[in-house]
């Protein structure tokens, strides 16, 4: 009994130990298991896969760096496989604070895709108002983006060539760590402009968007570090998502023995205090 | 490896191991770092809000480009900012008016559309699948979310959970079994958050310690050894201090 | 003097509400026209609303210092790197990178914002895995359910659960899209249905705490 009551009280700091290694100890050392592709994530990368030459892709990055873990290799992964298939990419952020990080992100892709600034992909930058920025967008781009993030006038871009406003968008995909995100491109912009759209977004927001997913609303979802690392497993390329695979799967089964062993000393403290 | 990486290399493993050493205990290290966040937050939006609003939304459109009718959005923005002056502040209700006004105009119809009509729409769906060929049938696969069983599950589940929080009507008698069914259902969707939150936060954490182990590399001069180091020393100094405070008192 | 305080922006409220929300039903040139000039004008005023975030911020910080309350020196700290950040930004005119090479602005950006802000985010690890042991008890025939349904969903996200377990991979599946969507489907039905309610009470004047700002 006093073992049970103990082992409850244990000091947490035993436990940040426990979840620290389990956390270090796979990254150092990976296996490398291999990952099931799920549905939802393939709706995106079928999509992809099956546009032409030349479409538009709006990559919406609506995240902060606090959500860069999860979010950053899903942009890298998108980015890589639209540049493969020679889409247009038309990038963008709603969120102020990954503007530094969404500007990295595409120039690096770009660069190492060999793609041109302005005719093969444009980055827009961020614009205040969130949902207000979707609807500007889906009446007049130019206005609500009259220059890139470079400052270079966007009217005249060889990339936007025969683009004047959402309704010419292709493919859109927003990766959203919260409000605003996938919803409100879905509210916003596919329920009037009527393009296509998926979603990425972190684990916390994943299960609040499967009513869109089943419905139809968004035609694929990409959730959390393991939905990116299937995209990343998917496309050929691996990335920061899979080798975080093996650090999550040692995590998770922590957080598992440690819920079981809870319940373990609460029901046996339970059953002597009984007796 | 150029200088400013270097430097910056020791200043971001610092930084994270200041904010990590709240795990043993509330310490100035980690009071520095927080309140260095919120400061280096609030300055970073500030700037891009006036490079991005003053500069290329307003002044570069309304002296260069003519675009005189700008000025009423920046005098309904700076109606807004007399909020803080106390003699003036009810001006700031004509903006506030205007704004929740447009802001509830352009959400009704749009979120009756996508988040009530098409939502409801997805639930009742037919229940028999027309197959060519072979007239009418019934899928029983669970794990094709779409087949017609799964479509009365999601029936009965969207339909019980609306019926549990609807409290103007008692839940007795077979009120009572929808609404539990509906508990059930809540409770089921609450551990599948729960689960994805742990994912979440586990990913936040692999990733930060992914950026340590990339920090550990001799082309930046180790610093997230170096900087552990430390950081545990100064812990242990401090908690010595304190813990000789007491005894002096 | 009342009408003007009161009744003059609840009437601005009703009128710019009704028509922008007929302004979805009408296809007209001239409707869409006035769509696009308002949203434009929402993005500007999202600016203004932005600085009144900020300055609010700005105002208990100065207090803190001002009386030297307990904990001034943070923030002072908090002052000096707002204020050092906004001059570094403006002095590399707002851009973190210039053709490819990156800018002082860009140096605060990558290593201290991102680091600081991954890391606040990160520590959230470690206390959800405490809070789990300590509190994740199976009470009651519901927590028990909750308890499954969440080690269920736990193990079959992860490759080693996969693993071990496949079938815990396609009951994840299954939790997610079935059980989960009808769940926050019929949540995501009951919430908008509360916010159009609100939104037409707003409109008509029902609901008057947004207005805030003055007496009355």
């Amino acid at each position: 009994m006093i073992f049970a009551e103990r082992m409850l009280k244990i000091d947490r700091r035993i436990i940040f130990l426990v979840i620290g290694l389990c956390t270090l100890l796979p990254l150092l050392y990976p296996v490398g298991l291999p990952i099931k592709i799920s549905p939802e994530v393939r709706g995106v990368y079928d999509y992809i896969e099956s546009l032409p030459e030349g479409s538009v892709f709006l990559l919406s990055l609506d995240f902060d760096p606090a959500s860069k873990p999860e979010l950053h290799p899903q942009s890298i992964s998108l980015l890589r496989h639209a540049f493969r298939k020679n889409l247009r990419v038309v990038a963008m952020t709603l969120w102020v604070s990954g503007t530094g990080m969404a500007d990295q992100v595409v120039t690096q892709v770009a660069r190492e895709m060999g793609k041109e600034n302005g005719k093969d992909y444009v980055f827009l930058g961020w614009s205040p108002g969130g949902t207000a920025v979707i609807m500007n967008m889906g009446q007049d781009l130019y206005g609500a983006f009259p220059a890139d993030y470079n400052g270079k006038p966007t009217k005249g871009l060889p990339v936007l060539q025969g683009i004047a406003n959402l309704r010419d968008v292709t493919y859109a995909v927003s990766l959203g760590a919260g409000n605003p995100g996938v919803e409100a491109w879905y509210v916003f912009g596919k329920d009037k402009y009527k393009f296509e759209l998926g979603g990425g977004c972190t684990g916390v927001m994943a299960p609040g968007l499967y009513p869109l997913l089943r419905s139809g609303q968004i035609n694929g979802l990409i959730g959390g570090l393991r939905g990116a690392a299937e995209y990343e497993t998917l496309i050929g390329q691996k990335g920061k998502a899979i080798a975080g695979m093996d650090a999550q799967s040692a995590t998770h089964l922590a957080i598992i023995v440690l819920v079981i062993l809870c319940n373990l000393f609460y029901f046996s403290l339970r059953r002597q205090s009984a007796q | 490896m150029p200088i400013e990486t270097i430097i910056g290399a020791w200043v971001a493993t610092g930084l994270t191991l200041f904010i990590f050493s709240f795990l043993y205990k509330d310490n100035p290290l980690f009071k520095l770092a927080e309140n260095l966040y919120v400061g280096v937050s609030v300055g970073y939006t500030i700037v891009k809000t006036y490079d991005t609003v003053i500069v290329h939304l307003i002044w570069t459109p309304i002296v260069k480009n003519g675009e005189w009718a700008l000025l009423i959005p920046v005098s309904i923005g700076m109606l807004m900012l007399t909020r803080y002056v106390p003699k003036a502040a009810w001006l700031s209700r004509y903006a506030f008016a205007f704004i929740v006004g447009v802001g509830s105009g352009l959400a009704i119809p749009r979120v009756i559309s996508s988040y009530i009509l098409k939502q409801i729409e997805d639930t009742v769906r037919p229940l028999l699948v027309m197959v060519p060929g072979e007239g009418l049938s019934f899928t029983w696969n669970l794990l094709n979310p779409a087949s017609s069983l799964n479509t009365i599950i999601i029936l009965i589940g969207v339909s019980s959970v609306l019926f549990y929080f609807f409290f103007s009507v008692e839940h007795t008698g077979l009120g009572k079994v929808v609404a539990r069914t509906g508990i059930l259902f809540l409770m089921i969707a609450f551990g599948a958050a729960f689960g994805y939150t742990v994912m979440a936060r586990m990913s936040l954490l692999i990733g930060r310690l992914t950026d340590l182990i990339e920090f550990t590399d001799l082309s930046y001069g180790r610093p997230s050894l170096w900087l552990l180091g430390l950081t545990i020393l100064t812990l242990v100094v401090m908690s010595r201090r304190a813990s000789h405070k007491p005894e002096e008192e | 003097m009342i009408f003007l305080r009161r009744q003059v922006p609840l009437l601005i409220t009703l009128i710019t509400g009704l028509v922008f929300a007929a302004q979805y039903y009408i296809p007209h040139p001239a409707s869409e026209q006035m769509l696009t000039s308002v949203t434009k004008w929402l993005q500007i005023i999202g600016g203004f609303a932005l600085v009144l975030g900020v300055s609010s911020l700005f105002h208990v910080h100065a207090i803190k210092i001002r009386r030297k309350e307990a904990g001034w020196g943070y923030s002072f700290v908090l002052y000096v790197s707002m204020l050092g950040t906004i001059a570094v930004g403006l002095w590399s005119n707002g851009k973190e990178a210039v053709d490819g090479a990156m800018t002082s602005f860009g140096w605060i950006y990558n290593f201290m914002m991102v680091p600081l802000q991954g890391t606040m985010f990160a520590i959230l690890a470690f206390f959800i895995a405490s809070a789990a042991y300590r509190s994740f008890r199976a009470r009651s025939r519901e927590a028990a359910v909750l308890l499954i349904a969440a080690v269920i969903v736990m193990m079959g996200r992860v490759p080693l659960g996969e693993y071990l377990i496949p079938l815990s991979g396609d009951l994840s599946q299954w939790i997610l899209n079935v059980l989960n969507a009808s769940v926050r489907r019929a949540i995501l039905i009951g919430v908008s249905l509360g916010t159009v309610a609100l939104s037409i009470k707003i409109i008509f004047g029902m609901e008057r705490s947004y207005l805030g700002g003055g007496k009355e």
